[in-house]
């Protein structure tokens, strides 16, 4: 892919406004507050945007359509069963506890829902887990580089971490937040080209349906027996796993994604944000998996568009979108695309790198390290975590592109500490009997449960590495039965060990508690302004997508 | 013109209007891909200038 003037000129125009961004915002940041939590009273459509955004780096884009090459329509499960629900709940019950009890991080929430112990145990492995993912998506993008432009790896890195550093570092999470709402229409408008000439090449969906195996275009259709379908998962699975365990561990306890809520202006529009998102969200197959399905169509006809090869001579489906874009994208426009990609991993960098910020500051220095200091000693202290965060993203770019395998790893132990996560707050939000030190060995137990689950279990030769109970057929499964397990054996030990220590007085508990907290009163306003409403017409829509694509 | 670099829906109009003009610029001036250019060109002016002519009425909190 040889890239010509015009398409320079795009990729420098969006650098030179992602760093205007950060200028501008520069002056409004005027406490710890404005730099790390954002308190301009971000409007709706902005925190709404944002918040879909931050599960729209690279790694995700570029995933799913290479999910989508791989599994076909299957692959919206990620959205229209993984992604919808989860995010209604938050905004219609979880958002007024982060929202109401004034926290400013989620460590911060289970500081005063339950102890300091739970807190820290979730910051530390928040901010480790944030600062290794901003790596990796630096060490991705770098990699892609090098291999679709031939770029050298190292400008690409510091290149991107340096931007990155620049806007972060003067406009904080706002800088960051905006960003990614200008990725967001970045990524939609830049990709919209794509899906409809592939989509007019592939001859339209109905000759895309007749040609591929209906296994590819059906979502539900196959999914009463694992060895039918291309992803070898069981609908149980699939609901129960990504469904309930890891949907609503990442939506609606990932201070990432929440954290855009709670910029919100007011009580409202906090629980409207993840509402809002999840219209966007239930249509992004069409930009991010649909392309997936064309391509594989497209391989059918000789001649044409096919997807790369990898060494081995096997398909290399996580190239399929950077190659679609070569292969349809004019000169000028393969500048948009390139741009949309670049733009979506230092995106994903910069939110990891802003939430990373914000915990280490508020839950990890102010409360450990250095007590009661003057605002703007936490500011600048904000500030430098800010460039720690990127030069070990940095670090961490570097390490993986020497160990290949540490991202797997790092993936692997990020999903044993996420798994369990939504018990806590299930239990902590609708049970005021839950106790401090039931949360935290709850926590403990489960990533432990995840842990020896992926050692007794083996899929595509991974796990495994205690001995093999049970051999699942796909990697995926197996991540949803880690999830699964994790869950529970947190949630039942939260339970046992709540029963058996003493619990907070309610006084304490008003406001964190779904029990004890005065539900949100808004001016009576029509149906389709009133939250829950919203909520079930969008349930619904989501029901008949799934249907429709049955 | 300044006042309005504070709104962000303003600062993405401006940023697609620019992307529009050099997309139109590459359609005009060269033979490669003019059609897919120039299409996507109108469709990122139109959202631009739309964005930023509806910033003129969005709410000071849109900063």
């Amino acid at each position: 892919m040889k890239l010509t003037l015009p398409d320079y000129l795009i990729i420098i125009v969006y650098f030179v406004f992602v760093i205007g961004v950060g200028f501008l915002i520069k002056n409004k940041i005027k406490s710890s507050k404005d730099f790390l939590a954002s308190s301009t009273g971000t409007p709706l459509w902005i925190t709404s945007l944002a918040f879909i955004s931050a599960n729209l780096g690279a790694q995700e884009v570029i995933g799913m359509v290479a999910s989508g090459a791989k599994y076909g329509i299957m692959t919206v499960h990620f959205y229209w069963v993984g992604a919808i629900f989860a995010m209604l709940f938050l905004g219609v019950f979880m958002m007024p506890f982060y929202y109401g009890s004034k926290a400013r991080s989620v460590p911060e929430y289970l500081a005063m829902r339950f102890d300091e112990k739970t807190r820290s145990l979730n910051a530390l492995t928040f901010a480790v887990m944030t600062v290794f993912s901003s790596g990796i998506s630096l060490y991705a993008l770098a990699g892609l580089l090098e291999i679709v432009l031939q770029w050298d790896f190292d400008v690409s890195i510091w290149v991107a971490a340096g931007i990155v550093m620049i806007y972060t570092f003067l406009g904080g999470l706002t800088s960051a937040v905006y960003n990614e709402v200008l990725q967001f229409f970045l990524i939609v408008l830049g990709l919209s080209p794509l899906v409809i000439v592939a989509l007019q090449d592939a001859g339209g969906w109905a000759h895309i349906q007749s040609s591929l195996e209906p296994q590819l275009t059906h979502a539900w259709r196959y999914m009463g027996d694992a060895d039918a379908n291309p992803m070898g998962l069981h609908f149980m699975s699939l609901i129960f796993g990504l469904g309930f365990v890891m949907s609503f561990g990442y939506w609606c306890t990932d201070f990432l994604v929440v954290q855009r809520a709670m910029m919100a202006k007011n009580m409202r529009d906090a629980q409207l944000t993840p509402i809002v998102a999840a219209i966007p969200k239930m249509l992004m197959p069409l930009i991010v998996v649909l392309p997936g399905i064309i391509a594989i169509s497209l391989m059918k006809t000789p001649g044409g568009y096919d997807i790369p090869l990898d060494d081995k001579g096997q398909l290399n489906y996580t190239m399929t979108l950077p190659s679609m874009i070569a292969y349809y994208y004019p000169s000028g426009l393969l500048g948009v695309g390139i741009t949309a990609l670049m733009a979506s991993f230092m995106s994903g960098m910069a939110g990891n790198v802003t939430a990373f910020n914000t915990v280490f500051t508020y839950d990890i220095y102010q409360p450990y390290i250095v007590k009661n200091k003057s605002d703007q000693h936490y500011l600048v202290v904000g500030k430098a975590v800010t460039v720690a965060g990127i030069l070990i993203s940095i670090a961490t770019a570097y390490i993986a592109k020497g160990f290949n395998n540490i991202n797997d790893f790092l993936q692997l132990v990020f999903g044993f500490v996420n798994g369990p996560l939504f018990a806590t707050f299930l239990l902590g939000m609708f049970w005021k009997r839950t106790t401090g030190h039931g949360a935290f060995w709850g926590l403990v137990a489960g990533t432990v449960g995840a842990a020896l689950t992926h050692g007794l279990t083996m899929a595509e030769g991974k796990g495994g590495w205690i001995t093999t109970i049970y051999e699942v057929k796909s990697g995926m499964g197996q991540a949803f039965i880690v999830a699964g397990v994790s869950w529970v054996v947190n949630f039942f030990t939260t339970i046992i060990v709540s029963l058996l220590t003493k619990p907070k007085k309610d006084e304490e508990l008003r406001g964190l508690v779904y029990s004890l907290t005065e539900k949100p009163v808004y001016p009576k306003s029509k149906w389709y302004l009133r939250i829950t409403p919203i909520a079930l017409f969008l349930l619904l829509l989501t029901i008949i997508l799934n249907i429709i694509f049955f | 013109m300044l006042n309005k670099l504070n709104h962000l829906s303003f600062v993405i109009g401006l940023f697609f209007t620019i992307v529009a003009v050099i997309l139109l610029g590459n359609s005009l001036l060269t033979e490669t891909g003019g059609r897919m250019n120039l299409y996507t060109a109108i469709v990122f002016g139109i959202f631009g200038i739309l964005m930023m002519v509806l910033t003129k009425t969005k709410t000071p909190s849109d900063k």
